[in-house]
């Protein structure tokens, strides 16, 4: 297959997501959803009607009311503007973490299925990791962290490298299997190029499945973490820190607790839902290998 | 069924052996002295030299892992630097919480998770279809820390029904009533978990139902509630024990989020207070324990895969 | 009275919206004890109709459109589903083309005809697993004692066949649809199938519907043939009939197109406009798609006799003792 008609089957797949949600109104209110946010994540405090992070005693634990829409906090702090720019942290922890657990999931995935011998013993090692269970492994490996950012995408990342190395492994060996490979083998492919221009490309559409609900369990996983205190530092915005330091007020002040969680909830829903809409169209034959991360 | 049982068995124990190597190291990879690290800022330099003395820790990495390993298996899991107990008795503590926590919570999750599951597949593609499977999905997207301080809001203080915090043992005052305690907890716990199992139950039954099997049970002229539960379900089943593995391990780490949020004396607050309070003996012993009981679980859960399969077993 | 009687019965198929029909008002008797094989292509609506006589299409996007089915005199379309199924694998009974899946994985074969023989029956385990036991041996399975308590994955494909036809037999059935029985199997397993199902039903006098692309198995099982294409039954005869003198071009179609080992390979071969011999016989073209519309007659986009009239008028039926077709030039072929 050239690269031009590869490019244009991947294009075809992936621009046309109005088509992927042809009777899914749900779905495409989902996507339209994850379309905002990403806006607001990109135009950030630019557009909020309070600076997200100015304190204001005096107007303290406000309720939702005009000018404050979504209420004020412990601080005085607008809540809606801090939902606003929550939604960079949700896109950045989102998208980071995909990239680490496909990338590395992929690769391990990959490689183990095609040199067989070298991926017993990785597949083993996946295996011991996977007796730890998710939020657990990353608890730990945030101990032998800084709260950080990017720690914090690392640590969620190699959770899901995990499960993303399983699942990519199985879908591989499924591959290997197949009479394209033997095909091209036969007519005189190398290794690197079977891999890149017959087995990749096959993979994109549930790698782009995995990677949607990878993006939507990292924001649980990175909420909890914040609640937990061991995720994002504290003075960054984000919409776990939001419901862990309001976790004393909220029997006050209700809307501390509705308006992020709201934003996490919502979010998470919408990439569910587009993940399944994403799943029902791919390749038949991989649907039970992404059964869900 | 025995061989497998035993051949099983015996591939726990590498897994086990891998896992604890990491544990062990997991010390080692802290920043700093061990033993210094070990016994926290307070340590004079001569209770450190004592302590590495004791634990061989100038002794090479395998060696120190083995004398490690045996001091596991004989019970010693080190001392709490903040309880200065034996490690095993604070978990050993905590223990009651989280097994009552989690049986309650599985409760939940197989009295709703399995009939609603039943219900979608059978009414597949009706009004009951859509409504489940949307209301799982969304059970499934909602932080069980929000979902806990939401119920505690609604039902702790709005109503006052419910406890919102704390757990009173069942062998002190109050017996089997200080469940109570569990309810709201519990419930938090299942939610997402039964929204995953309602989805697994579904696809599992629906792809059983296209089974050519499924035809000839009903040109026997069964009754269709008879087909669907002796022949989809049954069949449906073996796809969802599998389910119940990962379940657990879902438990496990929500379990720790939710203990925090109701103030459960459990093993899960106990661990995130033991990493706030860089308590490494009790992190390290707690993890542990718990990957033995993830891998025990594991076990069973392929044992009961087998028998209810017979294609696997006498394979 | 014959045992089953299929009057213009109709089928169609939900597809995206829309009732596509697959099967076209087809009539069709069997007596009791007799023998009727419909042959056709993939597609022509055989498999369709076994299901519907069956009662088999519920929660399949399959609807019964029109016509009447009656067995044994009472239509079957008028029962409500309790009384429906009384007669399921009782009076009439299924085997399907599968074997390797038409038996339930996780539990014993024996157990498997038990439950057939227990929901039409009261009797003690002692009873039943006795009949079970008498059922595998009539099926001809080797040490049916033992063979109760094995599970299908223990078993042949051929093993697992003889199973599900002990399971059709639980209760006496006066009707065995037979559903492609013998597709999925090797040949020499085919042809012990074939036998058992003919000795079946001479010792109990058992009707067979039997349903099969393959000529030779419906040559060497039924007494009557039906002729199937594209929801519609285009020619009916006794076989021997139908065999020694086709009048459809279809059927003379499907015969030529079986190469036959014992005659003069030259013969076999049509020969183009110089005489000369050229290649195998096969129908040219394809069954047209579920949604294509083909006017006047189904078959004449493929038939080398096609005139004018065929591309206009839907042919009758022309009946010549007995044998009838569905051609305007049923006569003219013979």
């Amino acid at each position: 297959m050239s690269a031009a008609t590869l490019g244009s089957r991947m294009g075809g797949q992936l621009v046309a997501p109005f088509r992927l949600f042809r009777g899914r109104p749900v779905a495409l209110a989902g996507f339209l959803w994850l379309l905002f946010v990403a806006a607001l994540a990109v135009l950030g405090a630019v557009i909020t009607p309070f600076d997200p992070l100015e304190i204001d005693p005096v107007n303290r634990l406000l309720e939702p009311a005009s000018p404050h829409w979504f209420g004020t906090d412990h601080f005085g702090r607008d809540t809606l503007s801090r939902v606003v720019v929550g939604a960079r942290m949700a896109l950045i922890i989102g998208l980071g973490t995909v990239v680490v657990a496909l990338t590395l999931g992929t690769l391990i995935g990959v490689l183990s299925a095609w040199f067989t011998s070298l991926g017993h013993v990785l597949m083993r090692i996946v295996d011991v990791l996977m007796a730890f269970p998710a939020l657990l492994l990353a608890l730990v490996l945030m101990t032998l962290l800084e709260r950080s950012v990017l720690n914090t995408i690392i640590v969620i990342g190699i959770v899901y490298t995990t499960t993303t190395a399983r699942i990519l492994y199985g879908m591989s060996l499924k591959l290997k299997n197949e009479v394209f490979v033997d095909a091209a083998i036969c007519s005189g492919a190398s290794t690197a190029s079977l891999l890149f221009r017959h087995v990749l490309p096959n993979l994109a559409s549930p790698l782009l499945v995995q990677a949607s609900f990878i993006f939507a369990f990292a924001q649980l996983q990175a909420a909890a973490l914040d609640f937990l205190g061991l995720g994002l530092p504290p003075e960054i915005p984000s919409w776990g820190n939001m419901l862990a330091e309001s976790r004393t007020y909220i029997t006050r002040a209700s809307w501390l607790l509705l308006f992020p969680g709201a934003a996490i909830i919502l979010t998470v829903f919408s990439m569910n839902l587009v993940g399944d809409a994403l799943r029902d169209r791919i390749d038949p034959r991989f649907r039970d290998d992404i059964a869900g991360v | 069924m025995l061989a497998y049982a035993t051949k099983r068995l015996l591939t726990l124990i590498p897994t086990l052996l891998a896992a604890s190597l990491l544990i062990f190291l997991f010390i080692h990879l802290i920043p700093g002295d061990p033993a210094a690290v070990l016994l926290g800022d307070t340590a004079t330099p001569e209770e450190i030299a004592a302590l590495t003395a004791r634990m061989g820790l100038d002794q090479p990495i395998w060696k120190q892992y083995g004398l490690w390993l045996g001091n596991v298996l004989q019970g010693d899991l080190g001392t709490s630097l903040f309880f200065r107990e034996p490690v095993l008795s604070v978990i050993a503590e905590g223990a009651e919480t989280s097994i009552l926590l989690a049986s309650m919570t599985m409760l939940w999750i197989v009295l709703i998770g399995i009939p609603v599951g039943v219900l979608s597949a059978s009414f597949h593609g009706s009004w009951i279809d859509s409504l489940s499977s949307g209301l799982s999905m969304f059970a499934a997207s909602v932080p069980t820390f929000w979902l806990g301080l939401y119920f505690i809001l609604v039902f702790a203080v709005g109503l006052g029904w419910l406890p919102s915090s704390g757990f009173p043992s069942i062998f002190d005052e109050g017996g089997l009533a200080n469940l109570r305690y569990l309810l709201l907890p519990s419930l938090t716990l299942a939610a997402p978990n039964a929204a995953l199992i309602i989805r697994l139950v579904r696809a599992a039954m629906l792809d059983v139902q296209r089974e050519d099997h499924v035809r000839t049970a009903r040109a026997k002229g069964l009754s269709p509630a008879r087909v669907v539960w002796k022949h989809v379900f049954r069949n449906a089943l073996i796809a969802v024990v599998a389910a119940f593995g990962f379940t657990f391990a879902a438990l496990v780490s929500e379990a720790v989020v939710t203990e925090t949020v109701f103030s459960l004396p459990g093993v899960g607050r106990l661990v995130v207070q033991s990493i706030l309070r860089r308590d490494y003996p009790v992190i390290q012993g707690v993890i542990l324990v718990i990957v033995l009981l993830y891998l025990i679980i594991n076990l069973l859960v392929d044992l009961a895969y087998a028998w209810l399969d017979p294609r696997i077993s006498l394979a | 009275m014959p045992l089953l009687e299929v009057d213009r019965l109709s089928v169609a198929v939900q597809s995206d919206g829309l009732l596509q029909p697959v099967v076209r008002e087809i009539s069709f008797t069997l007596e009791r004890g007799a023998t009727l094989g419909i042959v056709g292509e993939s597609g022509c609506g055989k498999s369709l109709t076994s299901l519907a006589i069956m009662g088999l299409l519920a929660g399949t996007p399959v609807r019964i459109t029109g016509g009447h089915i009656r067995f044994d005199g009472r239509d079957l379309l008028a029962l409500e589903a309790r009384e429906r199924r009384r007669l399921m694998g009782a009076a009439m009974a299924m085997i399907f083309q599968e074997p390797m899946t038409s038996l339930n994985p996780v539990y014993r074969v024996g157990d498997q005809i038990i439950e057939a023989i227990e929901q039409h029956r009261r009797c003690s385990r002692r009873e039943s697993r006795e009949r079970a036991r008498e059922l595998l041996q009539q099926v001809r399975i080797p040490d049916p004692a033992g063979k109760l308590d094995f599970y299908p994955h223990q078993l042949s494909g051929g093993m697992r066949q003889r199973v599900m036809i002990a399971i059709a037999l639980a209760s006496d059935p006066a009707l065995l649809i037979a559903d492609e029985p013998t597709t999925a199997l090797d040949v020499t397993v085919q042809a012990q199938i074939l036998d058992l199902l003919l000795e079946l039903q001479r010792d109990h006098g058992m009707a067979i519907l039997l349903i099969s692309h393959d000529l030779g198995v419906i040559a060497e099982t039924c007494n009557r043939v039906a002729v199937m294409y594209r929801g519609q039954i285009v020619e009916r005869a006794s076989s021997v009939a139908l065999f020694a003198m086709p009048r459809h071009p279809y059927t003379l179609g499907l015969m030529r197109s079986v190469p036959n080992p014992d005659v003069d390979p030259d013969s076999n071969l049509v020969r183009d406009a110089r005489n000369e011999p050229g290649r195998l016989d096969a129908i040219p073209g394809r069954v047209p798609a579920i949604d294509e519309r083909v006017d006047g007659c189904a078959f004449h986009p493929r038939c080398s006799m096609a005139e004018p009239v065929c591309r206009r008028d839907d042919p009758a039926v022309h009946d010549r003792n007995g044998h009838e077709s569905r051609c305007h030039f049923a006569d003219t072929l013979s």
